[in-house]
This record gives structure tokens, C-alpha cells and sequence, in this order.
């Protein structure tokens, strides 16, 4: 792994939910310890309500952790004063949304968005270097010809441009890493892959990183060095992508994995039996939360919480099972 | 049931809120018009309810504010109003409630026509999208809503009173009548409240279909409709319980929000054909300067409009099962 | 008493029926596009010529009116006459220009109290949404409050301790009172926008509060700010005629509501003197009526759903299609679809959604359609299954769906209603929006035995409570309510209810979509293992070829409308014959195998309001030539495929 850029410790989100009564609590992020690099690209998979867009959001600063923390270059995000300290850091960390249809503001031109985002952090530009990047970033997205590009309305593109802009508008802050959520789910399959490449290729030219959001296990291996499993809020499996897809630790990741189609592959009926769905975690117990749809499950899971061990080579699982 | 509990609350809070402001507007005023008031009743009255009237009114009153409020809030729950000047010497409550059946049978009655009447209108023109009915009435009540009630009211009156003699064109019966529980009498109140009542009536019956007309319009392009429509259900069936019952869920939250038209317009078709209920009463009171009864007439116009939204709120409780699993 | 605006609270945020491309023509943008629909409305011309009317004559009454409207020069109660256009009143003044100098008065409540009522409508109602909280709890309670109580009733006692109030006194007071139904609306549609992801993103991105409220939030709430104004506006106006009818307002000043006062105080109706009490009451009707056509114009123009277009069927010459076989020749085919045709009128040309779709489905047969956004597929489906209609807009303007012999386009109603169910049902893409939230599972499964059979209610819930054991749902989740089931149950049982009368064929539109991964592998066993155990044939339209990859017996894919090939699974998988599919396939990552660089098809489909001569996939296609653009490209049969390229033989 690369230099370290960004590193959570103990990351954790609760939400308040029910009345005002009841008072319960939603665990959706516990306990999550993870390490992004320089120009290193991590996929955060898992399905919905695993916990992955809360923590993409923390990394976001949309939420603040219910405890735990993030550094980011050496330095505490709970330690940032100051609007010029947080600015600066929305600069090296943007976001990219996943609804193309809605991440950008209906009522403004394209060139809005990006001009807006040198505004308020690259502020010592003046209108002509503004302009020049504006062209600059729109060619490296591939939005070309880019003088056409950047006066047409957002109903004007299509959803896979309107993504690449949404990059676009992520460069302009010269970012160090950029958090992407899902940025292909909404996106048809043939365009799906035009970013994905996208993605890759900025990481090669800019060295910006990217923590790759999916709930598609088949393009984070197509993208990531390095895959991390969430399940039900918790961190459960990490390594080498290569190493997790091929050779997988933890029993959810097997279940994922066998679940997605490979037209390749000869289809397993056997596995396909579990009619689970991942659970709504208020106020838990302590013990594994796979625990119900485990085959491999033994009495100590039922009261103690897995912790991620590790098992060399930057592989890390947790599960009392597993080896 | 927390929802109705949380209506209930609701209901509480306004209460307080219309009491409070009779309470405060008075004071608040410049020049002091309930001293004049007062002036009248020097003499005629016992000296408790003088002092009822001080406390009301903040006239010579040498109590706090605040504990002038709280006596204030005893007197108003437990009914005492004061005396009414225009029916002096008639307690403000009893003269309340003799006008109360004349509006509710007029208003109540007409009210709960139209939004019976429009909500079914709405629907039939929604589901018949670009049929006659739904091309000719959209932009037709559209106008005829944002005519006054009280003009309307004096057209009727010249085109059915006075052009044709077919009804009567003031008062709630005629003079000559015995009041009592006749028939003649009825039919006599009833031939009086006519041309109110169709006034009302073809006033607010378009806000109505119209938003029931849009609201359906929006259901139908549901999902759960177009299932409907595929497991062959009868199209009668579909219009009800899948279009209609849905669709009416948000007219039942807009009926709180358009009662506030209902009583201003119910104020004024009264004053226009010096009909007999709460809102002639009002106006009455308010050009006589009899603010007793101003004020408590205007606590009974806000308890029965509250009333009627806790109604609507029941009404969607039953109808809506998501309401019941309180979110 | 305006309609409350319904269509501008939110707009779906669903993905228009395919991508817009890079049009080259140059678009004026959003300005230009309102100006030409306000055009084309004759509700929005006609309220704004009225208002244009007024507001002339508001600024300029000295030029209009032929007398001093207050003067009291004349002979009281004339009749009309063309001196005096409207007669004259029990005074003696001249009633058309006490109209004209009136008009004044009027038009200025109206927008002052407009204004004041919008202002603090969007301060508060936007400041509630977007804050949230305790603030938003405390300034919801208040605009609650007011909202309900009696405002007109309010303002009369207020009047009553001050008399004479002046013009000042009027707006302030209506202004401050009648903003809370703006507020309430406008406080719903921020909330529905907080969920936008642009509001997050301009967070994100650093930008303080004030400037998301102000620049972010409201330039989107435009419609719906003005549609504020001009509710505010006719309250304005009839609130403060009726105010000044009854006497409250200054009654030397001059407008229309005072007019109406002295007419009804000197019993003008029965004195003869009509006109003087019917033409300022129709003067505020029509000027309430013009802020309302107004409002109702543009509540038309911001959602689509309210409009009605025709589509014209005379561009769709019905071409008399072969005589259908007799019925029995084929019996292994349970489903003929023969050059179906289905289109749509826009507001510029009519589309084609599906052009002249043609195959057969055998008895049992999983047949999955498979393609992207805008290719048609879910059309073809609901066409198909008879379905048409909003939301998918849509008519079958030619071709055949022969089903059990019949053909169900030409099915009357009632006709159609015995086949549905019975012979043909229906799954949706999303339980939760399909299931009528208002009834429990088993009142939606006993309106099908219903409509269909004579069942008994006890054979129906036995009926119902084996259909879902079928699905594995524990019958006890009959009497819930959609919302009370967790997304995958409510899928399950969506199936579960399709299975009722065990059809000949279950049209399925991506059932799965809505799930994960490892729900969606599941529930396709559980429906493969359905369709072998009882037959039925099914039709299954997904935008994901690897999901039925493993399950269906042939693969049509669908691009710009059109068959693009039409295979066994195997065979497309193994090797494709157009070269979209080879595309396709060629864009899905694989989880095993080897790790190659994907290319994707780059470029966007077709506009097919003007769809391209020839070959309509050619401009993306790498293979494309000249001869592929010279003429409609038909279907090739290949070895028991179909494939619409010319250049099939050398492609593949």
C-alpha cells in the first residue's frame, strides 16, 4: 500500500430513531478502523443499509462521527478550527453523488457548479486562470467540445455526462482523494464503464485516490487495488482485490460473491437458498450480526462481536471462524 | 392513536392561541375603544360582571396582565362571556347559541355538500382525462372560485328575488311566521336558506373538484393503479378504492386550509341576506360596538372550524393505514 | 378561493424515457422555453391580457375614466346611456369611472399583500425546511396555528377596535396573516429538496447555509414562489373587498369593495340601480380570475402530468397485417407478437417507442428483453400487456397480439378484462409503489378472485395463504399492510399475487432492480424454480443480461425501438451476432475470469422523435460503413437467431 492519505479509527454513527417516547438508537456505521493511500483506489462494498454512504458521508463531513475519528494527512478531522480549515479540506476531499438526474442544480449552467467551487476554495485565481481551468477539467472528463459543454443546462446531458461533470466539478478543487457513491449505479451498462475508466485514468494522470462506493462486487474488482466488506454497519472483510474476490475469508463475502451472475460461470443453485435480508441494526446485542444467516456459525458468535484480525498481507477479516 | 392525540394537541394550542388574542387585541389598540364601551353598560349591570368586562377588556383595570389573563381564562371556560349590549340583557352565550343551528344547518350542511359534491366531480373528470367534463371544467372553476361570495350572493338575489320572485331574498324566514318546530316553519327556513346555500355552494364547490381533479390525475399515473388495471378489476372499482381513496387523502389535509375561505364567505352571504346565524351576529356585533359578543362569537367561529379539522383528521386516520403506525 | 397548486411540489426525479444527446441546435434555455409555453396556454394569455388590461388602467385612470369619480354632479340613478357607460349612483356619481379610479386601488392591495405574504412565506417556510429541527418544529406550529385560524374573522375584530383603518394598516395586517399556506407548501417542497443531491453537494463543497437557501434552494422554487404570489394575491383581493363591503375599510377611498358597500347601503338591487352593484363585483372577479388563470396556467406548465396531448393517428396508416393462422395450427406458441408498433405524441413530433416488434413465445418459454434506457423494452411490455397509458404515455398504432389465438389489441374492454389474470398477469418493478398502500396484502389478493371467479372467501384466503407459502411468506403477513413488509417480502408477494389464478404467461418488468444482490439471486431461483413447477411462460424485460443469464430460454435485445437480435441465451453469450450486443456484453466486468480493459459503447442511443436513416445503431458501432445507413435495415435469420445488421456474416 502507498503512503497513507487518509486513516479512520474506530469510525462510528448512531441515529435517533422512533418517537420521542421510545428512544432508539441505529447503529449504522460501528467501529470501522480503514487506511486510504496516496493515488490508491479503495472499494467500500456492501449492500444498502450496510453502512457504506453513512461512512461516506463522514468522510464527507455531512455527518459527524458519533465517535471515533479521521485523519487526514497526519492530521485530526475533530482538531479542524476554523471555516478556512474545513474549506480546505472539502477541497482535497470532494464528493461525487450518485443521482445524476439530481446532483446537479436544475436552475444553473453547467460552468455554475465548477466556477462556484474555485470560488470558494481557489480564490487567489483570477477570472482568466478561472476560465482556463474550467476548460481544463471539463476536457479531462471527456465533456468535449468543452466551450459547448459548459453553457448548456443540466437536462441537456445525459446521466453519464452529467456524472463526468460531477468529476469535473471534483477536479476543479485539485482534490487528493475524492469519495465517489455509487457513481455508476444509475447509469446505463454501456456508459457504466466509461467511467469507471475515468475514474482509473485520473488516478493515473492526477494521482487523485478514490474510495469506490458499490454494492457491485464485479466493478470494484475492475477498478480497486484494494476491496473493504461492510455488513450491517461493521467492517468485516479487507485486502487485495484480487485476493478477496478470488479467495474470500468471511462467509458473508462468500455469499455475496456466489450471489452475483456470472454468465460465465455455471450457475450454484445451492447457495442460492438463503432468503435473508441484511438487518435493520437497533440497539444490538452484542455477537455477530451474520450470525442468522451464517452456515458456518458457532455458539460464540451469538455473544461476541467479531473484531478484524489480521491474517498478514494486508488481509483482515472479522469473524471467530474464519481463517 | 398518537396522530389523534397529536391533532387533539394541536386543537389545544389554537384554542389558546384565538383566546389569547381576544384577549390581547383590545389592549393593544390605540384609543381605547372598549372605555367607550364600557360607558354603556354603567348602571344596567351588577358590579362582578363590570369587573368581568374590565378584566375582559383591560378597561380601568388595575390588576397585572398576567393575572388579569388567567382570570380572564377562568371566565371563558367556564362559559362567561358577559352580557351582550345589542340583546342586553341576554348573556353573550345563550344569544351565541341561538344563532349556532342557523349556520351549522346552512353552512355545515352546504360545506359538507360541496366537498361531497366536488370530490366526486373531481374524480370523474380525473378519470376521464380530456373527456368534456374534464376540458370544460377546469378552466370554468377555476373562475367561477375566485368569484366574492358576496357578489355572488347579490346576483342571486337580483336574478332569483327580485327579476323572478321565485325566493325570498333576506332573512332566515319571514316576519309573519311563528318560529317552532313546524312544517311550514321548515319549509319556509328552508325556501330562506335556498339561494345562501347555492351561493356557498357553487363558490366552494370549485376549489374542490379541482383539487380533486389533480389529485387523481397524480394517482393515476401510480404504479398501484396501473396494477389495478392489470388484474382486471372493474373500472368502478379501480376509480374508488384505488384511485379515490388515495387521491382523497391530501383534499382531506387541504380541508383545514380552505375552511378559512368557508367562514369568510359564510360571513358574508349572511350579512348579504341578513340571515339569522353566527355570521350575521358577528358583523352585528362588531357595528354596534358590542365586543362581549364579538368576542365570544369569535371563539365559537374557531372551536367549530377546529372541530371540523379534527373531523378531516379522524376521517384520515380511518381511511389511511399509515397514520396508524406512527412514524 | 383558489385551487391550491398541486403539481409544483415535487418532480419525479425518475430519468426521462432515454438520454437527451447533444442536440445541435441551439436552445434559448430555460427562459426561452417558459416564454413559448406561456404562449401556447390560452388559460395563461388569457389571465395576463386581463391583468395587462388592468394595470393599464391602474396607471393611467385620469386618461380612461371621463369624470372625477367622486364628483357627485350628476342626476342619481341613471340608467347606462352613453354619457354615463354604467349609469350613475344613488350620489350622483358616475359609476364606470368610480370603476376606472378604483381599478387603483385594487391592483396595488393585490400586489403589495402579494409581495408581503411571499416574502414571508419563503422566509419562513424555506427557513423550516432546510433547518429542521427545533426551529423547524416551532415555525410549523406557528404557521400551522394561523393557517387555521379564522383570518377573516381575525381581521374584523381588528378592525373593530380601530375603525377607518387606513390602506397601510390593510396590507400589513393581510399580509401578516395570510402568508402560512405559502409557507406550509413551500416548507414540503425544500424538505423534498433536502433529499436532492445538489443541495448536498453544494454543502459538501463548502458553501455556507445562507448562500444554499438563497442560490441553491430558491432559483429551483421559482414555479412554486410564484404560484405563492398569485394565491396570495386573490386572497388579497377578496379578503379586502369583503372587508370594505361590510364597512371596515376607509369608505371615502376609491375602490371596487367600498363601491359594492354604498351599493348595498343604498339597497341598490331594489332600487333598479343593478349595474351599480354588478360591475365592481365582476371587476374583482376578473381580476382574481386572471391571477388564478394564471396560476392554474402554470401549474399545468411545471408538471407535465397534467397535460393532455393526442396523438395523431393519422400519421400511422394501419397497413392490413397477414391473416392471422387459424388457431390450433401452432398450439406450441402461447404468445404472437407481430410487428407491433407503439407511439407517443411529445410536444414536437410524435415518437415511436417500439417499431413493428415481432416474436413468438412458447408454452413454458422464459423469454427475457433486455436493453437500455429508452429502448423501448418496458413499452413493449405494457403494450403487450394492454397497459398503456399514463404514466407511460403511449398508444399501439399498428401490428398484432395474438394471444391463445386473439388478438388482444383488438380485444374489447370487457374482453380484456377475463383474459387479465387468469390467462396473463402482471409484476412490477417496485412492490412498494405497485401495492395500494391503503389495503392489506389480502384485500389486494381477493380483489383478483373477485373479479374473476366465484370463489367463496374462505376458498379465497385459502387461495391466498397457498399462494404465498409458494413464495415462502409466512401467511400470517396476509393481513399487513404494504409498508409493514420489508422490501424483499413485499416482492415475493407481488409474485405470490401474480401466481393466484397460475396464468399461461406472468409478464414480469425488472422485478428484482429493487433489490440486493444476494435478495435478486435468490428470488430469480425461486421464479425459475415457479416456472418449471407450474409452467407458465414468462416474459421478463431487465436492463442487467447477466442477472438472466442463467435462467432464460432466449434473449431479445432491444435498442432505439427496434429488435436489435433475438437468440438463444447460450448462443448470445457465446457468440453474438449484433454488434450492440457484442458491446453490451463486452461492458460487464466479470467477477471471474481474466481482468481485461472494458471499452463500453461510447455515445449516446438515438433521438427517436427523429430517428437516423438505415442502421440506427451506426454512429456508435465500430464496424459501421456506408452501406449500413442507406436504407431500413431488416431482420437476418441466422442459424434459429434473428439479427438486424447488414453486416452480420462478418461481425460476429
Amino acid at each position: 500500500m502507498t503512503e497513507e492519505l487518509l486513516r479512520t479509527e474506530g469510525l462510528t454513527r448512531h441515529f435517533r430513531v422512533g418517537k420521542l417516547t421510545s428512544r432508539q438508537t441505529l447503529h449504522a456505521v460501528d467501529d470501522v478502523d480503514l487506511t486510504i493511500g496516496r493515488a490508491e483506489i479503495v472499494a467500500l462494498v456492501g449492500e444498502s443499509g450496510s453502512g457504506k454512504s453513512t461512512i461516506a458521508r463522514m468522510l464527507a463531513r455531512v455527518y459527524t462521527p458519533t465517535s471515533g475519528d479521521i485523519w487526514f494527512e497526519g492530521k485530526p478531522l475533530s482538531r479542524l478550527r476554523g471555516r478556512k480549515g474545513r474549506l480546505a479540506y472539502s477541497a482535497d476531499v470532494p464528493m461525487v453523488f450518485q443521482d445524476p438526474y439530481s446532483s446537479i442544480n436544475p436552475a444553473y449552467r453547467i460552468s455554475h457548479g465548477i466556477l462556484r467551487g474555485m470560488k470558494l476554495h481557489r480564490g487567489d485565481l483570477s477570472q482568466k486562470q478561472r476560465g482556463a481551468e474550467l476548460n481544463r477539467v471539463l476536457e479531462s472528463v471527456g465533456l468535449t467540445p468543452v466551450a459547448d459543454t459548459q453553457r448548456r443546462f443540466p437536462y441537456e446531458l445525459s446521466g453519464g455526462q452529467r456524472q463526468r461533470v460531477g468529476f469535473a466539478q471534483a477536479l476543479a478543487l485539485r482534490p487528493k482523494l475524492i469519495v465517489a457513491d455509487e457513481p455508476v449505479s444509475m447509469l446505463d451498462v454501456s456508459i457504466r464503464v466509461g467511467v469507471l475508466n475515468l475514474m482509473g485514468e485520473l488516478r493515473e494522470r492526477e494521482g487523485v485516490s478514490f474510495l469506490y462506493i458499490t454494492h457491485d462486487v464485479a466493478s470494484a474488482r475492475y477498478l480497486a487495488d484494494r476491496v473493504l466488506v461492510m455488513y450491517a454497519g461493521h467492517l468485516v472483510e479487507e485486502g487485495a482485490t484480487e485476493e478477496v474476490l478470488q479467495r474470500p475469508k468471511h462467509p458473508y463475502t462468500q455469499l455475496l460473491l456466489a450471489a452475483v451472475p456470472d454468465p460465465r460461470a455455471e450457475l450454484g443453485l445451492a447457495d442460492a437458498r438463503d432468503v435473508g435480508e441484511p438487518p435493520k441494526v437497533v440497539d444490538p446485542k452484542p455477537g455477530c450480526r451474520f450470525r442468522p444467516r451464517c452456515p458456518l456459525a458457532i455458539a460464540k458468535c451469538e455473544t461476541v462481536t467479531p473484531l478484524l484480525r489480521e491474517l498478514g498481507d494486508g488481509r483482515r477479516v472479522a469473524c471467530h471462524v474464519a481463517d | 392513536m398518537r396522530f389523534v392525540l397529536r391533532r387533539l394537541g394541536f386543537f389545544v394550542i389554537t384554542l389558546w392561541a384565538a383566546i389569547t388574542l381576544n384577549f390581547l387585541i383590545p389592549r393593544l389598540m390605540p384609543g381605547n375603544p372598549a372605555q367607550a364601551m364600557m360607558g354603556q353598560y354603567r348602571g344596567r349591570i351588577n358590579p362582578q360582571a363590570i369587573h368581568a368586562l374590565e378584566i375582559a377588556f383591560g378597561v380601568n383595570n388595575h390588576q397585572s396582565l398576567l393575572s388579569s389573563y388567567f382570570t380572564y381564562l377562568g371566565n371563558v371556560f367556564r362559559g362567561r362571556f358577559g352580557i351582550s349590549l345589542t340583546f342586553f340583557p341576554d348573556q353573550v352565550t345563550h344569544e351565541v347559541l341561538q344563532a349556532l343551528p342557523w349556520t351549522l344547518a346552512l353552512v355545515g350542511v352546504t360545506t359538507i355538500l360541496a366537498f361531497a359534491l366536488g370530490t366526486l366531480i373531481g374524480l370523474l373528470a380525473a378519470w376521464r382525462r380530456g373527456g368534456t367534463l374534464d376540458s370544460l371544467m377546469p378552466p370554468i372553476f377555476v373562475i367561477t372560485s375566485s368569484f366574492p361570495y358576496f357578489w355572488l350572493a347579490m346576483l342571486a338575489i337580483w336574478l332569483f328575488s327580485i327579476r323572478f320572485h321565485w325566493l325570498p331574498s333576506s332573512n332566515g324566514y319571514s316576519i309573519t311566521d311563528n318560529v317552532g318546530w313546524t312544517w311550514t316553519f321548515a319549509y319556509d327556513a328552508f325556501k330562506h336558506a335556498l339561494l345562501p346555500a347555492m351561493t356557498i355552494l357553487v363558490t366552494s364547490i370549485g376549489a374542490w373538484i379541482l383539487t380533486m381533479r389533480n389529485n387523481t390525475i397524480t394517482v393515476l399515473t401510480e404504479d398501484y393503479v396501473r396494477m389495478a388495471r392489470a388484474k382486471g378489476l372493474r373500472p368502478w372499482r379501480i376509480m374508488w378504492t384505488y384511485a379515490g381513496r388515495n387521491a382523497i387523502l391530501p383534499n382531506l389535509t387541504g380541508f383545514a386550509m380552505s375552511l378559512g375561505f368557508v367562514v369568510a364567505g359564510a360571513i358574508l352571504v349572511e350579512f348579504v341576506f341578513n340571515y339569522p346565524g353566527v355570521g350575521w351576529m358577528f358583523l352585528h356585533s362588531v357595528e354596534s360596538e358590542d365586543y362581549a359578543l364579538m368576542q365570544g362569537l369569535f371563539l365559537l367561529i374557531t372551536v367549530t372550524v377546529l372541530t371540523a379539522i379534527l373531523a378531516a383528521d379522524v376521517a384520515t386516520v380511518i381511511l389511511d393505514p399509515r397514520t396508524r403506525d406512527e412514524r | 378561493m383558489s385551487a391550491p397548486s398541486i403539481g409544483a411540489t415535487d418532480h419525479l426525479a425518475t430519468p426521462p424515457v432515454g438520454p437527451a444527446p447533444m442536440v445541435a441546435e441551439v436552445r434559448q434555455g430555460r427562459w426561452g422555453d417558459l416564454w413559448r409555453a406561456i404562449r401556447r396556454n390560452k388559460k395563461a394569455v388569457a389571465g395576463a391580457v386581463i391583468l395587462l388590461v388592468f394595470t393599464v388602467i391602474a396607471i393611467f385612470p385620469g386618461q380612461i375614466a371621463p369624470y372625477d369619480g367622486q364628483a357627485m354632479i350628476f342626476e342619481p340613478a341613471l340608467p347606462p346611456s352613453w354619457h354615463h357607460l354604467l349609469g350613475t349612483t344613488a350620489q350622483g356619481q358616475d359609476i364606470f369611472s368610480q370603476l376606472i379610479w378604483g381599478t387603483r386601488l385594487s391592483l396595488v392591495i393585490a400586489l403589495a399583500v402579494g409581495a408581503l405574504a411571499t416574502v414571508l412565506a419563503v422566509l419562513v417556510g424555506v427557513s423550516a425546511g432546510y433547518i429542521g429541527g427545533g426551529t423547524d418544529g416551532f415555525l410549523s406550529l406557528v404557521t400551522d396555528v394561523i393557517l387555521v385560524l379564522p383570518i377573516f374573522p381575525l381581521i374584523i375584530v381588528i378592525a373593530a377596535y380601530e375603525k377607518n383603518a387606513g390602506l397601510l394598516t390593510l396590507v400589513v395586517v393581510l399580509g401578516v396573516l395570510g402568508w402560512s399556506y405559502g409557507a406550509r407548501q413551500l416548507r414540503s417542497q425544500t424538505l423534498s429538496l433536502r433529499r436532492r443531491d445538489f443541495l448536498e453537494s453544494a454543502r459538501v463543497r463548502g458553501e455556507r447555509k445562507s448562500y444554499v437557501i438563497l442560490f441553491e434552494i430558491l432559483p429551483t422554487m421559482t414555479s412554486l414562489i410564484l404560484a405563492t404570489f398569485l394565491g396570495a394575491a386573490i386572497y388579497a383581493v377578496l379578503t379586502a373587498a369583503g372587508l370594505q363591503f361590510i364597512g371596515l375599510g376607509d369608505p371615502n377611498s376609491q375602490s371596487w369593495g367600498t363601491m359594492l358597500y354604498w351599493a348595498q347601503n343604498s339597497e341598490a338591487l331594489f332600487a333598479g340601480m343593478a349595474w351599480w352593484a354588478i360591475a365592481p363585483g365582476l371587476c374583482i372577479a376578473l381580476l382574481g380570475a386572471s391571477f388564478a388563470l394564471l396560476n392554474y396556467a402554470f401549474d399545468e406548465i411545471s408538471s407535465p402530468a397534467l397535460r393532455v396531448r393526442k396523438l395523431e393517428r393519422s400519421r400511422f396508416p394501419r397497413a392490413e397485417p397477414p391473416p392471422p393462422e387459424p388457431a390450433g395450427a401452432n398450439d406450441e406458441s402461447v404468445l404472437k407478437v407481430q410487428d407491433l408498433t407503439v407511439a407517443y405524441a411529445t410536444d414536437a413530433s410524435p415518437v415511436v417507442a417500439v417499431d413493428h416488434v415481432s416474436f413468438d413465445l412458447a408454452r413454458g418459454e422464459f423469454l427475457a428483453i433486455v436493453g437500455e434506457s429508452g429502448c423501448g423494452k418496458s413499452t413493449l411490455l405494457y403494450a403487450i400487456a394492454r397497459l398503456l397509458g399514463s404514466p407511460l404515455p403511449g398508444e399501439i398504432v399498428g401490428g398484432r397480439v395474438l394471444f391463445q389465438g386473439r388478438d388482444l389489441v383488438l380485444l374489447e374492454a370487457k374482453e380484456l378484462r377475463r383474459v387479465r389474470w387468469r390467462d396473463i398477469s402482471v409484476v412490477m418493478q417496485s412492490a412498494m409503489n405497485a401495492l395500494n398502500p391503503v389495503l392489506t396484502v389480502a384485500d389486494q389478493m381477493r380483489d383478483a378472485c373477485e373479479a374473476h371467479s366465484d370463489m367463496s372467501k374462505r376458498e379465497i384466503e385459502e387461495r391466498s395463504r397457498e399462494v404465498l407459502r409458494l413464495v415462502s411468506i409466512d401467511p400470517v403477513h396476509l393481513h399487513s399492510y404494504p409498508h409493514q413488509l420489508s422490501g424483499g417480502m413485499r416482492q415475493r408477494a407481488m409474485i405470490a399475487m401474480a401466481l393466484l389464478f397460475t396464468p399461461d404467461l406472468v409478464i414480469m418488468d425488472e422485478p428484482t432492480s429493487a433489490l440486493d444482490v444476494v435478495a435478486q439471486r435468490s428470488l430469480m431461483v425461486q421464479i425459475k424454480e415457479l416456472q418449471e413447477r407450474l409452467g407458465f411462460a414468462v416474459i421478463f424485460v431487465t436492463h442487467d443480461m447477466s442477472l438472466v443469464s442463467h435462467f432464460s430460454d432466449r434473449l431479445l435485445v432491444m435498442y432505439a425501438g427496434q429488435v436489435a437480435e433475438l437468440s438463444e441465451t447460450r448462443d448470445l453469450f457465446d457468440r453474438p451476432l449484433h454488434p450492440y450486443s457484442q458491446g453490451l456484453l463486452g461492458a460487464f466486468p466479470s467477477i471471474r475470469g481474466p481482468k481485461v480493459q472494458l471499452l463500453g459503447i461510447p455515445g449516446s442511443p438515438p433521438d427517436l422523435a427523429r430517428p437516423p436513416a438505415g442502421c440506427r445503431f451506426a454512429p456508435r458501432c465500430p464496424h459501421a460503413d456506408a452501406g449500413c445507413v442507406e436504407a431500413e435495415v431488416p431482420l437476418f435469420g441466422v442459424n434459429g437467431s434473428l439479427v438486424r445488421c447488414v453486416k452480420h456474416e462478418t461481425v460476429a
